[in-house]
């Protein structure tokens, strides 16, 4: 039973561990943190690698991206994902199992990463802020969980609104999503996290780098500063003598800011998510 | 009964009937269709672009236009030398993944269950779900920081030791250690709730009338606890099973390096080299085209066994 509590404590602190570890590095001189030593409090405290981070306009425009594409892609995912969620739940549609298989399959089957890459690029979506937003609008995932949760809502609210005069829109925009919130919430979280995490579509489809989100860009550096150890082994540390940052320090500030975030806002959503995911392994 | 009702009704009425439910719900339809089109646009315009693999493509000619060469990518592909590479690699990331990371979340899930202080539980549970939430690229990130030679902490550790340092992210020796660790550290926590919602139906009672029978503590877990959660651990290994061939291209793919490609390729980081990288896009489309297929039918004869043996099916 103790034993049971150690290890339970041990994995929390294994968790958040690496995240607290390359906060305070971030928070210490890069001169003075490869000489080791650092680990649960900065030695050498400087916001220096933040102030850097935020001048280095590589970094600055790849989160203003990132930001942008988050809102967007949060708002846009949640109108047409309400949309369809709605409508297929209502019971008395003609066509609703075709069009839920019509969604469906989309999961089990795909063109591939070639024929979508061809179809971006005659979109001329791959030279464009659109990149991000508009190929990533539905998810089959996000719809079953809010169409799920619809279907808990009992159908005479819909039919005494009827009566009253509303239409679908009004019934939807002013009775299902008020209703709705913590399912709301839930998507919100996981399409926002989707699209700030995301790198792929930056990397490997987008072809102006001046658009990269800052994901795509950490990645980037990653394989810069990767390539560059394996061949110039050990000139780090004579490089970091002459400037008190580094460009690991600079990276590690850039890691807190894509952290950042998702830490300030996951722990609040966690009873709805944990709700969220079971219905979604239940009914997928 | 039902029938000979409908039966009297003639065609033309039954059409009529359907129509008017179908103008009944016209906004409806109005709100499914941007969907519709968007599916059509951007997964099913795809697949026919999956016709590619069976061509050998020309950029002025298109798609339809260019000439049918049959299995030919396919054939090239199973003759290529690294087709045996990209599959054994593939096959043993998920092997290893699926021998120590797919127990990970069940075992958690099952401490987390004895744990009577709540705020103590609650309070892993949170902690566990961070690396969820975080991209690949910032555990990637981190890894580096901390495995680095130059000051990080795990080498600082060994050097206090007296050990020497260790450059566990570009030596062979230590990639599939770091993939099945990093796999487990990044998805364990989250992986954890599913069976977590499981055993919070298990009936006290049971419980209850076994410790009467005088049954110990792992007793139960074993003859209680574990068959109570038998279906979720089943559905779970079916899609794990049907992912085989996935293997995590996200955390592959970052953490590959000149020196492990050997042992790192795999099939989908192969289809986007072979595909973006040297632009052969139609032995790339072949190749993922291949996968999808061969990992349908894993999925589905998964499915077929464990729905004799354990009678759990996804379908």
């Amino acid at each position: 039973m103790v034993f049971n509590y150690i290890f339970l404590a041990l994995f929390g602190f294994i968790s958040l561990y690496p995240f607290w570890y390359v906060l305070v590095a971030s928070l210490n001189t890069g001169r003075d943190f490869v000489k080791g030593g650092v680990y649960f409090w900065p030695r050498e405290f400087t916001l220096e690698n933040f102030a850097h981070a935020f001048k280095d306009s590589r970094i600055f425009d790849s989160l203003t991206i990132s930001t942008a594409r988050t809102l967007l892609g949060v708002l846009l995912g949640l109108f047409f994902t309400a949309l369809i969620a709605y409508a297929l739940s209502i019971k008395t549609l003609p066509g609703k199992t075709f069009f839920t298989f019509f969604f469906y399959f989309t999961t089990i089957f795909s063109g591939g990463m070639i024929p979508y890459y061809m179809l971006l690029r005659d979109m001329g979506l791959t030279k464009s802020f659109w990149l991000y937003v508009i190929p990533t609008i539905f998810s089959f995932f996000n719809f079953l969980l809010l169409r799920t949760y619809f279907d808990t809502i009992p159908p005479e609210l819909r039919e005494s609104a009827q009566i009253d005069g509303a239409g679908e829109g009004k019934i939807l925009f002013r009775i299902y999503l008020p209703l709705s919130k913590p399912v709301l919430a839930t998507l919100a979280l996981f399409i926002g996290v989707g699209h700030w995490n995301d790198w792929f579509m930056g990397a490997y489809y987008q072809s102006r780098a001046a658009l990269y989100p800052a994901a795509t860009l950490l990645q980037k550096l990653l394989g810069e500063a990767t390539a560059s150890s394996t061949i110039k082994l050990g000139q780090e540390t004579n490089l970091s003598a002459m400037t008190s940052y580094t460009s690991q320090s600079l990276q590690m500030a850039f890691v807190m800011l894509l952290t950042m975030p998702i830490v300030v806002v996951y722990p609040f959503l966690q009873k709805y998510y944990v709700k969220g995911v079971m219905v979604g392994s239940v009914k997928g | 009964m039902k029938s000979t009702i409908t039966g009297s009704i003639s065609r033309h009425e039954r059409a009529r009937i359907v129509w008017r439910q179908i103008m009944k719900h016209k906004m409806l339809y109005l709100f499914i269709l941007p969907c519709v089109v968007w599916l059509l646009v951007f997964c099913y315009y795809p697949m026919y672009g999956a016709l590619l693999a069976f061509k050998d493509y020309n950029y002025n000619l298109g798609i339809l236009g260019s000439p049918w060469v049959g299995l030919k990518n396919f054939r090239e592909f199973v003759r290529s030398p690294e087709f045996w590479m990209v599959m054994k690699n593939t096959v043993i990331i998920s092997g290893l993944k699926l021998l120590f990371g797919f127990p990970a979340p069940i075992i958690l899930a099952l401490l987390l269950n004895e744990v009577k202080a709540r705020k103590f539980k609650r309070a892993v549970q949170t902690m566990s779900y961070l690396p969820n939430f975080v991209s690949w690229v910032v555990v990637v990130s981190l890894m580096t920081i901390i495995f680095t030679p130059y000051g990080g902490i795990v080498n600082n550790i060994r050097k206090g030791f007296g050990l020497d340092s260790i450059f566990f992210m570009g030596e062979k020796a230590y990639f599939y250690p770091m993939v099945v660790l990093s796999d487990i550290w990044k998805n364990a926590g989250w992986g954890s709730i599913i069976y977590l919602s499981a055993l919070s139906g298990v009936s006290q009672e049971l419980y209850e009338a076994a410790m009467v029978d005088g049954a110990g503590h792992l007793k139960c877990t074993w003859h209680i606890t574990l068959p109570s959660i038998k279906g979720t651990i089943g559905i779970m290994f079916i899609f794990a099973v049907g992912g085989i061939l996935n293997a995590g291209f996200d955390q592959v793919f970052l953490l590959q390096q000149p020196a492990n490609t050997q042992i790192s390729e795999i099939l989908d980081t192969f289809v986007l080299k072979t595909g973006l990288n040297y632009g052969r896009f139609e032995y790339a489309t072949a190749i993922g085209l291949f996968k999808s297929v061969f990992a349908f039918a894993l999925m589905a004869i998964t499915n077929k066994i464990s729905d004799k043996f354990m009678e759990v099916s996804i379908w």
